[in-house]
């Protein structure tokens, strides 16, 4: 008895004096402190985009806690973050890839200082139902076709994929590079070679062609536009590429982004196309023998094209809807402040190739930056026909079994591609249904 | 103890016998009925006790409950749908006959080649010869790597273009080959990587077994004059048997759920050729973003690997049974 009640006092004890200690501890520094946590993927821009806020934080008394994520486990993490309420992030890196996925859990931007200086086609993925916005520019990310400027003169960059194929052939006979072309090819890497060259050649994904609005998609019943002529010949293309042309490795079904950059930074291949924010890593010396000389074209066109095509969409932030009021007022703040930093968006540039969100900082860039002239006409100036993307709860679905068709299609005999792609239209047809 | 917790329970202010209080008090005359060294074990064993219950026992429960329910992550409903995820996985004939049969293809390959070399390694180390030590830290280093970043080295080694086999090849003039692109290659990769890392564990594991094998056994076949063969068929296998049994039924479940080798070095590609039941799992869960339908799948899996298990352990025992 007498053993119980001592250790139920000394259990008693410590529990109030860990109390106390704790509330001593962490209150005073936390009533003082503004906090304002950001999650994000980490990559160079993004990180150039987090010290422009870091500046106004400082400038303002906020603590800005980074808490930098992989790629790989961003959406999945930040998803369920979301769902649950929770108020782990006060800012988040929000792409147009899951832009319709987490607009209901997001809080609107519409009032964010500078919002209304920012292109407008590329947020068309980030609106709620009710017409309200749910992000603010970070930077814009395009597809962009990049060349050897020490192997082709700017007058012979390819504008088809025939003069591509033949020039690369060039190339490879003359023992300049090992490869015309890479490009990613696997799953989250399809924009870099299949993709591209469907919208080069005036195809798309689903029917009716280039059409993003989810009603008319919904009434065409979701159609994959698998059997369509113009897909068949640009997976031709593909085929022919890696197995009877050779411009392309064999193994590039399997690439990722990754491993295509480093054949390309490592001077084995004449053109790549990737995101445009990949242009400072291909001219830093420390990471890429072709440094200085890399240059942006538009993309060749497939054999249905009539104008280059380019895609433009953004990297933004969000504000999670369950993060207190005045926390969301204070980025709100901070992300206007981000969006009216003109010089740090111009240093984001030359120092990493990610172009900026501000129209303001474009007008600047264009007069000074003759690397930003170049992405302007290699890709704002084209035919921006269509978005990346489809924007819909399903996508990752349909990305993933589009993916694995286009694959199975190429590790096949050529003959055998229009029975593949067949095979694939149901596929992808249930896909675009499982989120409905 | 136990008389100074009934006068309190007969108290006048203390609940009726089977409310709440009178239940509590009943565990609490449990627990001081208990001797003092049961209580002190109990005492020690709750913090794990605790976290087993809270990171797993709990998960697992919210997981099944969510397999039954319309739970996609993006926007979760949770409302009732019953048995038709379960519908949905045992009639998909992606999963029926190509990640089912990868993943017991995988299984068996790799426990297979594992104990086999975990065998042979531990007879190596069974010996003693000059830089022991050095060999027995080498060959257990694998154990001390990660199995991602082991994964994504295995992905950069047979890389066609910077690989050191690709180099290899080469120079022996086979040219470089496709490996990550088709099925097989990549598949062998996989279970290639898999050995790689888990061939140390059964080496420990046999090793310890070699060594505390009794020394009769062995002086008779040497009177004898059994060859060495002889010695490890029919003195060494059969004595090593029970412990063999332990480390392939262990193996095995782990096998089962392999996702690191396979989410790095294929990703279950190239176009699903490789998918194991783990990444058909986790595809369902965090790629389409349906929680529900995953939490199914690893349900059902579990099943599988749990039936799977046991019988593996009942017909290895009754193989001990006969043996002995």
């Amino acid at each position: 008895m007498l053993k119980r009640n001592a250790l139920r006092r000394a259990l008693t004890y410590l529990t109030v004096s860990c109390a106390v200690a704790a509330v001593s501890l962490v209150s005073p520094a936390q009533a003082q402190e503004k906090v304002l946590k950001v999650g994000y993927m980490k990559n160079v821009i993004l990180e150039a985009s987090v010290d422009m806020m870091d500046t106004w934080a400082k400038k303002n008394g906020v603590k800005l806690v980074r808490i930098p994520m992989a790629y790989s486990i961003f959406q999945e993490k930040v998803t369920a973050t979301l769902t649950s309420g929770n108020d782990q992030f006060d800012v988040i890196w929000h792409n147009d890839d899951w832009g319709q996925l987490w607009a209901k859990w997001m809080a609107t931007t519409d009032d964010v200082k500078g919002i209304d200086r920012v292109a407008k086609s590329p947020l068309d993925a980030f609106y709620r139902e009710d017409g309200k916005l749910t992000v603010v520019p970070a930077a814009h990310t395009v597809g962009t076709f990049f060349y050897r400027t020490d192997l082709v003169k700017p007058e012979e960059v390819p504008t088809t994929w025939q003069e591509m194929v033949d020039i690369g052939q060039r190339l490879q006979k003359e023992g300049k590079v090992k490869w015309g072309y890479v490009g990613g090819m696997a799953m989250n890497s399809t924009w870099f070679s299949l993709w591209w060259t469907m919208w080069g050649n005036k195809c798309d994904i689903f029917m009716p062609l280039w059409e993003r609005d989810n009603k008319k998609l919904a009434e065409a019943g979701w159609k994959p536009a698998l059997t369509e002529p113009c897909t068949k010949e640009y997976v031709e293309f593909w085929w022919d590429a890696m197995n009877k042309w050779k411009i392309s490795p064999e193994s590039m079904t399997a690439y990722t982004r990754d491993e295509a950059n480093a054949i390309f930074m490592a001077g084995d291949a004449a053109f790549t196309l990737i995101d445009s924010v990949h242009f400072g890593d291909f001219n830093n010396p420390k990471k890429s023998r072709i440094a200085g000389n890399v240059a942006m074209a538009p993309q060749p066109k497939g054999p249905r094209g009539e104008k280059p095509f380019a895609w433009n969409e953004i990297w933004g932030w969000g504000i999670p809807k369950g993060v207190p009021e005045d926390r969301q007022k204070l980025a709100k703040e901070m992300l206007g402040a981000m969006l009216n930093d003109i010089d740090g968006q111009v240093k984001m540039w030359n120092e990493t190739g990610g172009p900026p969100p501000s129209l303001d900082a474009w007008a600047r860039l264009e007069k000074e930056s003759k690397d930003f002239a170049m992405l302007k006409h290699a890709v704002f100036d084209q035919n921006v026909g269509t978005h990346s993307a489809y924007y819909f709860p399903a996508w990752p679905a349909v990305h993933k079994a589009y993916s694995d068709t286009m694959i199975g299609a190429l590790k096949g005999k050529r003959e055998d591609i229009p029975k593949a792609l067949e095979a694939g239209m149901d596929l992808i047809h249930k896909a675009a249904n499982s989120g409905q | 103890m136990a008389t100074d917790h009934r006068s309190a329970a007969g108290t006048p202010g203390h609940a009726a016998p089977g409310g709440p209080s009178a239940k509590s008090a009943g565990l609490a005359s449990g627990w001081w009925k208990l001797d003092e060294k049961t209580r002190f074990s109990l005492l020690l064993l709750a913090p794990s006790g605790i976290m087993l219950i809270l990171f797993q026992i709990v998960p697992i429960l919210i997981g099944a409950n969510a397999s039954f329910r319309d739970w996609s992550l993006y926007d979760p409903q949770r409302t009732w749908v019953g048995l038709q995820h379960y519908l949905y996985i045992l009639t998909d004939p992606n999963f029926l006959y190509l990640v089912l049969p990868n993943t017991l293809l995988l299984m068996f390959c790799s426990v297979s080649i594992g104990l086999c070399l975990g065998l042979a390694l531990a007879h190596l180390l069974n010996r003693h010869f000059i830089g022991h030590a050095l060999v027995q830290t080498v060959i257990l280093l694998p154990l001390m790597v990660a199995p991602v970043i082991a994964s994504m080295m295995m992905r950069w080694i047979f890389n066609d273009q910077f690989g050191v086999v690709a180099a290899v090849m080469d120079a022996l003039g086979f040219g470089s080959i496709a490996w990550l692109s088709n099925r097989w290659p990549s598949f062998a990769i996989i279970v290639f990587a898999d050995v790689w890392l888990w061939t140390p564990w059964f080496t420990i594991l046999l090793l310890a077994g070699l060594r505390s094998l009794p020394k009769e056994p062995y002086e008779a076949a040497a009177i004898d004059a059994a060859s060495k063969w002889r010695v490890f068929t029919h003195v060494t296998l059969p004595m090593m048997r029970p412990i063999m049994a332990v480390c392939i039924v262990i193996r095995s479940i782990d096998c089962f759920r392999t996702f690191d080798q396979v989410w790095v070095i294929t990703g279950g590609g190239p176009a699903r050729q490789t998918e194991v039941f783990s990444i058909y799992a986790y595809t369902e869960a965090f790629v389409y973003l349906n929680f529900a339908r995953g939490t199914a799948a690893a349900i059902v899996g579990a099943v599988i690997i749990g039936a799977l298990g046991w019988a593996l352990y009942k017909t290895l025992n009754r193989f001990m049974e006969v043996s002995r």
